[in-house]
């Protein structure tokens, strides 16, 4: 039979497992980040003409 | 006499008709030549201007989501329902962030100027009590 200890220990490992996926996801979201501004530093053109593309269609789809 | 087909109908010659047209036909490509020069001049001033390459070096999502902006601008949903909504929302938000700081102050001001009176009147109470 489980005691209330336990149960913390599992929460308390269940949290630190949490803790350690979100900072996983934080460090992937800041090289995606760091890998688009790249992208645009390197391809400044491209990517406002397809920039000003979408908003064109969010502006015109806006509108309906 | 001369024939239909030798002397036209404005009075002048074949020749002279094709030296004519020649001469519009020069005429019209040194002014589409001045027009793509000039076209040419005004794209390097505006690229000049702008320093696209720059600008995305020192703010790159910055001139991508001006970009973005322009094009929505451009496609004409500035005037429509969910700017509307979106500028709405955005006004109410702001709108909250700044004047609830002053009320919350001017609660606190309002409520700190009662509360020694208050505390005055009590003791004055409290000391006329026998």
């Amino acid at each position: 039979m489980e005691t209330t200890g336990d149960i913390k220990d599992a929460i308390d490992d269940k949290l630190a497992d949490l803790k350690i996926d979100i900072e996983e996801g934080r460090k992937k979201l800041s090289v995606y980040g760091e890998k688009m501004t790249d992208y645009i530093k390197e391809n400044p053109g491209k990517c406002v003409a397809g920039a000003i593309a979408v908003g064109f269609l969010l502006g015109k789809l806006a509108r309906r | 006499m001369a024939t239909r087909s030798q002397r036209p109908a404005n009075g002048l010659s074949n020749d002279d008709a094709n030296s004519v047209r020649r001469a519009h036909l020069q005429r019209a490509s040194r002014e589409a030549e001045q027009a793509w020069v000039h076209a040419r001049e005004a794209v390097t001033d505006v690229r000049d201007a702008i320093d696209l390459k720059d600008m995305a070096n020192r703010h790159p999502i910055g001139t991508v989501a001006a970009a973005l902006g322009i094009g929505y601008v451009l496609g004409g949903g500035l005037f429509s329902r969910l700017t509307a909504r979106v500028l709405g929302f955005g006004v109410r938000v702001g709108l909250r962030l700044a004047v609830l700081p002053m009320l919350k102050e001017e609660i606190v001001g309002i409520a700190s100027a009662i509360a020694p009176s208050r505390n005055g009147s009590a003791a004055v109470e409290q000391s006329a009590s026998p």
